[in-house]
Parts: structure tokens; C-alpha cells; sequence
């Protein structure tokens, strides 16, 4: 392959450029404009993802590998890079909310939002196992420090250095698990090895699948591999712990979902069954787990974690079908995400943001359009139509009803009902419980409506893909991945 | 059939609404406007049920006004609507009932009206909706959606228990729900359908051991509506602690619910099934039946005590059902529009009192009539329409369900009508209890009788009562059709012997009951 065919398919990337460029302007009017530079930063980030999302849309896909073989640009990798720009989007928003009554803005988030960005989006794209590991650097690498920027706050610290050790442990078990399959086949691009893989010893090639899909687990937060995440959650900037939930999915389930069909085809029985059970225990503990909370944040931390349980149901139910499900599902559970955490960010106590369920109570009253738009969105994380979060549960079932495996959707349908309780304890508190006596609890001295807006646009989105929902799915179904 | 340029069911199903955006529009401190406007919605919502009537073909056993679009395309969801005789009784129960509980909300609910009536309203949408729609997505959709307004009205503006009851309430539910969503799934890979209609035509059921665990996960989500035993501990707690408005809406139409997705959906989808499961299913109606009504006996609160007999009552619903005889699911039919009409009435009744001195404790009163005489009649007309009186309606369906019974296996019949001995034990005496005897309470002394307000609420069900027990005819006409058909998909030997042996039908109802089963 020579130089100019290389050059000639840069078009491809023009997502990627524009996304390094936005990251290289907001880090110089962060960098030359130092009195209002920080939160200009962060309009510049916003306005730049937000118009990099119109050159997603309107850079040409290829239908092949490009870039000798390490990426692909295709209709699929266009869907889940939009799922991970909207959810750095609604963090943005979240975050000039938060440092707007917080104080001590770091201006860095807004470049190194881009940056991670740029991580997911190679990462979505990537069909060569080097590429593929090299991308998830340049996401890991940013978001450590996403994790920890906010000084103020000692748990934000502790955050950073947990999410950075921990996040180094399941690279190495990637990493490891790529060396398996590289040894065996002598290969790095998916592609290739998905034919020579099929007649090696299979033991090994099981052991390498096994290690590379722990690595993803563990960056989707999965259980058995999800122990850092609700400390890692509580501790970070809440507006980044949005980010930090969704956007990295993107990337896991594309990897998952490319590997799957390419690499690791020939062990369609073992890794469905693999999937079956991460679905099972993902659901069960985080729901589980998330009942006991009395901190919101830990409590949506376990309900960030079920859902992806349930996402995972897809995976396991292989079909065109299901990969729209999972699809659609990655897509609403940003907006899901970004109101459930976005709804700290409503109420003040003492010098910090309320984080206790009974620090919700009496909200519907004083603010009544937000409760009612955080109550849409807590319908959709139980799955209760007619919002977004019925029709993906809807979806995912029905991709595993296809499939015959009844005790997945059993399951997946009992989670739906146990989430309800923990939920709707937040519903409760809104509108069933009187506020408190003591004015210790308040929203907090407004400046700024981006919590509310993030919280209504999710609300609203939610309702609008729950009551049509062909309006996601028929997007979501001309993305799904068949071959490369 | 169109109603202001809107297909008529649409408008029927959506018209609240409308009602939700006025008051929604209104300051919260206009609370007469925004009760005004309440009832108003819900008065034109009934009228505009009750035009279904004009153009409603009664000897047809089709599905009528019907609606179809497509929702989603690539699930082939559609957005299909349509009535025959049994849902347009549900229906026009279900908007009678919603408009006597907005009204008689009037002085009760007195604080957070705008949310109240917005809940209310929310409510009918979701009731309707599930009556009139042949499409299981949306049928699920709607199911669901009734769930969450109920939970507030119940957890806001309930009594002292009611953050707890109205957690249970929506658990419950919603468990029962999810399992009929993974049954309506797996019939989907199965037809290729959601569509009502389409999958009756083609006359394919689910394999054996399949066509059971769906009947099953059918069942659970219905079984928990209705109640049956053993699924019925929620309803005592929501009752109780759910506001007057809230009571009657459960136990008038919510408990309805249940036994039409048994009607409808259950016996003609798994007709195997359904057969196979006569005994478990009956058995469970008739324990209901005894249970619900020995509980009812030994109860303190008047709520609770007619919650208790709804279990009892609905039983007999579930027992009409699972006989396959059209006689007795006719009355079955029937009785659930009598129980709406007789429960309804009785907690309103009970919310009279409540409102006037927040206590439902029976040993709290006694000797009322003697002040509130207008309030005595009322309450001892619906007792009887309640026990099943001859000449009201309780008795021309619980007559027609333990008749049907009795041609398919005596001792159901028999165990059944102890049933009914019991309702008229614990109904008299809690009447004798409240009414009669000495006024003995001082705080007795200055209770006020109805006001014309309330006794317009219990006027229309009166009227009911009388009209279902003189002239029930109207009634099953309807009916008649959209039972055959249901019966001769789940029970068609019931039809072939009767051809050859006519004679071996039952005698006809008497004449005061008016309706005869003469074939």
C-alpha cells in the first residue's frame, strides 16, 4: 500500500482530525485567555463536538478496512462514535452546571475530553488488535485524569488513582489476551486472523478470547470486573462520571461486537454462553447492590452498571436483531445516564450537592418540571413504556426470545421489577415526601439552567424514541455490523 | 365512525388528555377551574363513550370501529384498536366510574389538586386504552402505563400507610406485567404478529409444554390483576390506603382488567392450556371465593372489609370464566360490570363517612340511618345489589355463573354459593353495624346526610343497579357473539353437543331475571 492510497483514504478520518483539532483550540483559549478562558474552553468543546457530530454524519463510509488494514469506517462505527460525542456533549453541559455553583473550574476537562474522544472513536473504528489497544490508551490516559481533576474534593483524588491502577490492571489482561491470539496466528488484523484462528489449538485461542473480553468487561465495568467502578463514580466530578459511564461502552461493545464475528467467530457457542452469564450476574448484583444505596450517586453508579447487564443480553442473543438492540440501547442510555447522575446536580446542602435520597424529597414542589422530567427518565431506567427504556428492554428481549434463551429474559424481565424499587425510591422521595423543615436543603443559587436543560432534552428524548421508537431503530438497524 | 374528525376510538382513548393540557395551562391556585375542568373532561369523556352506542352493531361478534396503523414498522407493531360487546361494557364502565370519582374527589382531595386530576386523567387514558386495543404491544403499553398514575394517586394522597402500599401495589403489578411481556414475545416468534385478530385467524396455537408456560406467564400477570388468591395481599393494602377516587377506580375497573386478558387473550390464545388448567385455576377461584368472604367477615375496617370482598367477588368472575359454558361466562362478563358498579358505589360510600370523620373503624359508628336517612337508602340498595338481591344486578350474574357451574360440576357450584351466604353475612351485618342500633359516638351527632353532589354520584349506579337486575337483556345481547366466539375456540364441544342434545340446557332464568338462555 503506498503513500498516496494511504493519504487519499485520511478522508475517512475527517471525525477523528476534527475531533484533535477541537482538542488543540480549546487548549489554546484555555491556555492564552487566562481570566475567562476556562469556561470559554468549554463552549469552544462543545460547539466542536457538536459540529464534529455534522462531519460524522457527513463523512463517506467505506465498506472496507482502511489505513492498511488497522480501521474501519463504517455506517456501525458511525452510529456508536455518535452515541460517545453526545454523551461528552450532555457531560459538557452537566459540567458548566457544576462548576457554575462549585467554583474552581479546570479548564483541562475541556481538552481532554476531545482527547478521549478521539481514543473512542479509533477504538469504535479499529479492526487490528495494536490499533485497537493503542486507541484505548489514548481514551485510558485522559479519562484517569477526568477522574481526579476536581482538587476540591479529596474522594475525586482517590477516584483518579483507583480508576488509574485498576483501568492499567484491564489493559494488561487485554493485552494479554492479544498476545495469545497474536502467537498463535502471528496476525494483529482482525480479518486475517479470523481465518487462520480456525484450525489452531483451541484451548489457547479460548484462553486469549476469555483474557481480551475480561479487559473489555472490566472497562465496561461488568461484573465480576466491576469493583471499581461505584468508588471510582462517587468520587469523580459527577458530570464527568457521565462520561465515564457511557462513552467507554461505546468503544467495549464495538470491540466486542467486531471481534466477535471476525476473531473469534468459531467460538460463537462459548462466548454466547459467556455473555449469557456477565448478562446474568451484571443485572442481578447491580441491581441488587443498587438497592441498598442511600447515596444517589453510588446507587446510580450500581444502576449504571445493571444496565449494561442488560445490554449485554444482546451480545449474547447474536442476530441482526439483537445488534440493533444493543444498538438502540447504547444510544438512550446515555440520555438515561446523563438525567440519573444529572439529577445531583439539582439540589444544594450545605457546601455540597445533595446526594442522599432523602435530599430529594419535596423536589416535585419546588421544582416541578424537573421532577417530572426525572420521573420520565427513572420510568425508562425501570423500562416502563411509554419511554426509550421499554422499547430497548423491549428490543434486547426480543433478540433473546429469538434465541430461545428464556432464562436470560426471565431474568432480565425480574430485574426490570427489582430496579423498580430503588428507582422510584427517588420518585417517592420527589413527590410522595414532604421537604425538609430545616432550609438546609435548596436548589442551588442559580446560575445557570444546563442541569435542568440536560435533564429535560433526556426526558424528552426518552419519550419522543418511546413513543417512536422507528425513529432510533431504523437508524440503529442500518448500522448493525455483518461482515466487514 | 368519527367523533370531531377523529376516529372514534382514538378520540375516546386520548380525549383525557386534552383535559391534562387544560390543567396543566391552569395556575395552580385556581382550584375550582381546575376541579371544573376535571369533571367537565370526564363528563364529555363519558358522553363521548356512550356515542360509541350509536354506531355499535350489538348482534355482531366482530371487532368493530376498527383502527389500523402502522407503529413500528420493523416489529410489525401496529396501532390497532378496535371493540366488541365485552370491551364496549368495559369501556363505558370504565368512563362512568372515572367520572363519579373525579367527581366525588370534589371536597376530598384538597391539596396538589392540579397533580391530582392530571394523575386522574392520566389514568383513564391508560384504562381505555387497554380495553380498546387489539394489538398485544400496545395493549402492554397501555397496561403498563396505568400503573404509574395509580402508584401516585395511591402513594401522595393515601392514607397513613400509603408510601408503602403504593410501592407494593406497583411491584406486584409490574412483576405480574414483565412475565406477560416475555409470553407476548415469544407468541411473536411464533406468528409473526401482534395483531389480535390475525393470530385467532390462523388457527395455529403454541406447541404443547410451550402453549403452557405462556399460558402461565399470561396468567401470572393477569392472576395478580385480578386478584386471585394467592396473589391478592396487595389489594387489601392498596385499597386501604388509597384515596376515595383511588379505591373505586381499583376496585371498579384495575380488577377488570385482569379477568379481560383472561377473557380475551388467554382462553382463545392457549385453548390447550386453558383446558389443562381448569382444576388449578378453579380451585384458586374458589378458595378466593371462601377465603375473600371469611376475611371479609372479621374485618374492623369498612375498606378493608369490602376490599376482602372484592377477592370474593372476582372470584366468582374467575369461576364463571374457566367453566367454557357461555352461560356462565356471559355472567361472568356481567358480574364484572356489577362489581363495578356494587364496589364502586361501596367506596364511595365508605368515602362519604371518611370524609366526614376520617375513620373507617366500624366500631366508630352505629346508628346512623337515624340521622342520614338519604345515606342509609343509598348504602342499603347497593348492599343488596352487592349480597345479589333478586331485581339487582348482583344477582343475574353470580345466578348465571353459579348456573353455568352447576351444568359442568355441582360441588364448584355448591362451594361457590357459600360464597354468596357469606357476602350476605358480612354485608348485612356491617350494614347493622353502621346504621342501626343507637347512636351511641357523640361525634356522631352532627353528621350531615348527602349532599346533592354526592347522592348525583351514586344516582347513576343506582339506576344501574336496578336497570342490569330488571332488564339485563341489553346487557347480554351484546355479549352474545363476542362469548360465542371465545367459547367455541376454547371449549367447541360445548356447541356440537348442544346441537344434538338441546334439551340438555338448562332451565331458562326466571322471568324476573329476564333473560333467557333458551337456544
Amino acid at each position: 500500500m503506498n503513500s498516496a492510497a494511504i493519504l487519499s483514504e485520511l478522508r475517512y478520518l475527517a471525525p477523528e482530525i476534527a475531533m484533535l483539532a477541537v482538542a488543540a483550540a480549546a487548549m489554546f483559549v484555555h491556555l492564552f485567555f487566562p481570566r475567562r478562558g476556562r469556561r470559554w474552553a468549554g463552549y469552544v468543546a462543545f460547539a466542536g463536538i457538536a459540529a464534529t457530530c455534522g462531519v460524522l454524519l457527513l463523512t463517506p463510509q467505506s465498506s472496507g478496512v482502511i489505513m492498511a488494514g488497522t480501521l474501519v469506517a463504517d455506517r456501525f462505527a458511525v452510529f456508536l462514535k455518535l452515541t460517545a460525542l453526545v454523551s461528552a456533549l450532555l457531560t459538557i453541559g452537566l459540567s458548566f452546571r457544576f462548576f457554575d455553583v462549585e467554583g474552581g473550574e479546570p479548564g483541562e476537562i475541556y481538552y481532554l475530553l476531545p482527547l478521549a474522544l478521539v481514543g473512542i472513536m479509533a477504538a469504535v473504528s479499529s479492526a487490528d488488535l495494536i490499533t485497537t489497544y493503542v486507541a484505548f490508551e489514548v481514551f485510558a490516559i485522559p479519562s484517569y485524569i477526568l477522574a481526579g481533576v476536581f482538587k476540591k474534593e479529596r474522594r475525586s483524588g482517590e477516584a483518579g488513582v483507583k480508576y488509574f491502577f485498576l483501568g492499567s490492571l484491564s489493559s494488561a489482561l487485554m493485552l494479554l489476551g492479544m498476545a495469545l491470539v497474536f502467537g498463535l496466528t502471528g496476525e494483529t488484523s482482525y480479518a486475517v486472523i479470523s481465518r487462520s484462528l480456525q484450525d489452531i489449538n483451541t484451548h489457547l485461542a479460548l484462553t486469549g478470547m476469555i483474557l481480551f473480553f475480561s479487559g473489555l468487561f472490566f472497562k465496561a465495568a461488568l461484573v465480576p470486573f466491576h469493583q471499581w467502578a461505584p468508588d471510582v463514580y462517587e468520587g469523580a466530578p459527577t458530570p464527568l462520571v457521565v462520561f465515564l459511564s457511557t462513552a467507554p461502552k461505546a468503544a467495549v461493545f464495538a470491540i466486542l461486537i467486531r471481534s466477535m464475528i471476525t476473531i473469534f467467530t468459531g467460538f460463537r457457542a462459548e462466548w454466547s454462553l459467556i455473555f449469557q452469564g456477565i448478562a446474568l450476574v451484571t443485572m442481578f448484583w447491580g441491581n441488587l447492590a443498587a438497592l441498598i444505596q442511600t447515596n444517589i450517586k453510588r446507587m446510580m453508579a450500581y444502576s449504571a452498571i445493571a444496565q449494561a447487564g442488560y445490554i449485554v443480553i444482546g451480545l449474547a442473543a447474536w442476530g441482526e436483531l439483537a445488534q440493533t438492540a444493543v444498538l438502540f440501547y447504547l444510544f438512550i442510555y446515555v440520555f438515561m445516564n446523563a438525567a440519573a447522575f444529572g439529577l445531583i446536580l439539582l439540589v444544594r446542602k450545605g457546601g455540597t450537592f445533595g446526594e442522599t435520597i432523602d435530599d430529594m424529597r419535596g423536589l416535585a414542589r419546588r421544582s416541578p418540571g424537573a421532577a417530572a422530567a426525572i420521573l420520565v427518565v427513572l420510568l425508562s431506567l425501570t423500562g416502563i413504556p411509554p419511554t426509550a427504556g421499554f422499547m430497548g428492554k423491549y428490543f434486547l428481549f426480543a433478540a433473546a426470545v429469538e434465541k430461545g434463551m428464556y432464562l436470560v429474559v426471565v431474568a432480565g424481565a425480574l430485574n426490570s421489577v427489582i430496579s423498580l424499587f430503588y428507582y422510584f425510591k427517588i420518585g417517592r422521595a420527589m413527590f410522595m415526601e414532604a421537604p425538609e423543615a430545616s432550609a438546609a436543603v435548596s436548589a442551588p443559587a442559580r446560575r445557570s439552567a444546563w442541569a435542568e436543560i440536560v435533564i429535560g432534552v433526556s426526558a424528552v428524548i426518552v419519550l419522543i424514541w418511546g413513543l417512536f421508537p422507528s425513529l432510533l431503530s431504523d437508524f440503529a438497524a442500518s448500522s448493525v455490523l455483518i461482515r466487514f | 365512525m368519527t367523533l370531531l374528525g377523529i376516529p372514534i376510538l382514538t378520540f375516546v382513548t386520548f380525549f383525557p388528555l386534552a383535559g391534562i393540557l387544560v390543567v396543566l395551562l391552569l395556575p395552580g391556585k385556581r382550584g375550582k377551574a381546575i376541579k371544573l375542568a376535571a369533571n367537565i373532561v370526564t363528563g364529555l369523556e363519558l358522553l363521548a363513550t356512550l356515542f360509541l352506542l350509536t354506531g355499535f352493531n350489538g348482534a355482531s361478534g366482530e371487532m368493530q370501529f376498527l383502527e389500523r396503523a402502522v407503529w413500528i414498522p420493523s416489529f410489525h407493531v401496529q396501532y390497532l384498536l378496535g371493540i366488541d360487546g365485552i370491551s364496549l361494557l368495559l369501556v363505558l364502565l370504565t368512563s362512568l366510574l372515572t367520572f363519579l370519582a373525579t367527581l366525588s374527589s370534589w371536597a376530598a382531595i384538597k391539596d396538589r389538586l392540579k397533580e391530582y386530576y392530571i394523575f386522574l386523567l392520566l389514568l383513564e387514558v391508560g384504562m381505555i386504552g387497554v380495553f380498546v386495543s387489539l394489538d398485544l404491544v400496545l395493549f402492554y403499553v397501555f397496561w403498563e402505563v396505568m400503573l404509574v398514575p395509580m402508584y401516585f394517586l395511591i402513594g401522595i394522597w393515601g392514607g397513613e400507610r400509603k408510601l408503602y402500599a403504593a410501592i407494593k401495589f406497583f411491584l406486584y403489578t409490574l412483576f405480574g406485567s414483565v412475565m406477560m411481556l416475555v409470553g407476548i414475545l415469544v407468541m411473536y416468534f411464533h406468528y409473526g404478529t401482534f395483531d389480535y385478530m390475525a393470530i385467532l385467524q390462523s388457527g395455529s396455537v403454541l406447541p404443547g409444554t410451550l402453549q403452557m408456560w405462556v399460558f402461565l406467564a399470561f396468567a401470572l400477570g393477569f392472576a395478580i390483576k385480578v386478584p386471585m388468591f394467592p396473589f391478592h395481599t396487595w389489594l387489601p393494602d392498596a385499597h386501604v390506603e388509597a384515596p376515595t377516587a383511588g379505591s373505586v377506580i381499583l376496585a371498579g375497573v384495575l380488577l377488570k382488567m385482569g379477568t379481560y386478558g383472561f377473557l380475551r387473550f388467554s382462553l382463545p390464545f392457549f385453548p390447550d392450556a386453558s383446558r389443562k388448567f381448569v382444576p388449578l385455576m378453579i380451585v384458586l377461584a374458589l378458595i378466593s371465593i371462601v377465603y375473600g368472604a371469611l376475611v371479609s367477615l372479621m374485618q374492623k375496617d369498612m375498606k378493608k372489609l369490602i376490599a376482602y370482598s372484592s377477592v370474593s367477588h372476582m372470584g366468582f368472575v374467575m369461576l364463571g370464566l374457566f367453566t367454557f359454558s357461555p352461560l356462565a361466562v356471559k355472567g361472568a362478563v356481567l358480574q364484572m360490570i356489577n362489581h363495578g358498579i356494587s364496589t364502586g358505589a361501596l367506596f364511595l360510600i365508605v368515602g362519604v363517612l371518611y370524609e366526614r370523620r376520617h375513620t373507617r373503624l366500624i366500631s366508630e359508628f352505629g346508628g346512623l340511618s337515624s340521622r342520614m336517612p338519604v345515606y342509609a337508602a343509598v348504602f342499603l340498595i347497593i348492599s343488596m345489589s352487592s349480597i345479589g338481591l333478586p331485581g339487582l344486578n348482583g344477582f343475574i350474574g353470580e345466578f348465571m355463573i353459579l348456573m353455568g357451574a352447576w351444568t359442568v360440576n355441582w360441588v364448584w357450584a355448591a362451594i361457590a354459593a357459600t360464597g354468596i351466604v357469606l357476602g350476605a353475612g358480612y354485608m348485612l351485618w356491617l350494614y347493622q353495624r353502621v346504621m342501626f342500633g343507637k347512636l351511641t359516638n357523640p361525634a356522631n351527632e352532627s353528621l350531615k346526610d348527602l349532599t346533592l353532589r354526592e347522592f348525583a354520584t351514586f344516582l347513576p349506579l343506582i339506576i344501574l343497579a336496578f336497570w342490569i337486575g330488571i332488564m339485563p337483556k341489553p346487557f347480554l345481547d351484546v355479549l352474545d357473539k363476542p362469548v360465542e366466539k371465545i367459547v367455541r375456540i376454547v371449549n367447541p364441544g360445548y356447541y356440537e353437543t348442544a346441537a344434538q342434545a338441546p334439551v340438555r340446557l338448562p332451565a331458562p332464568v326466571p322471568a324476573k331475571a329476564g333473560s333467557s338462555e333458551a337456544r
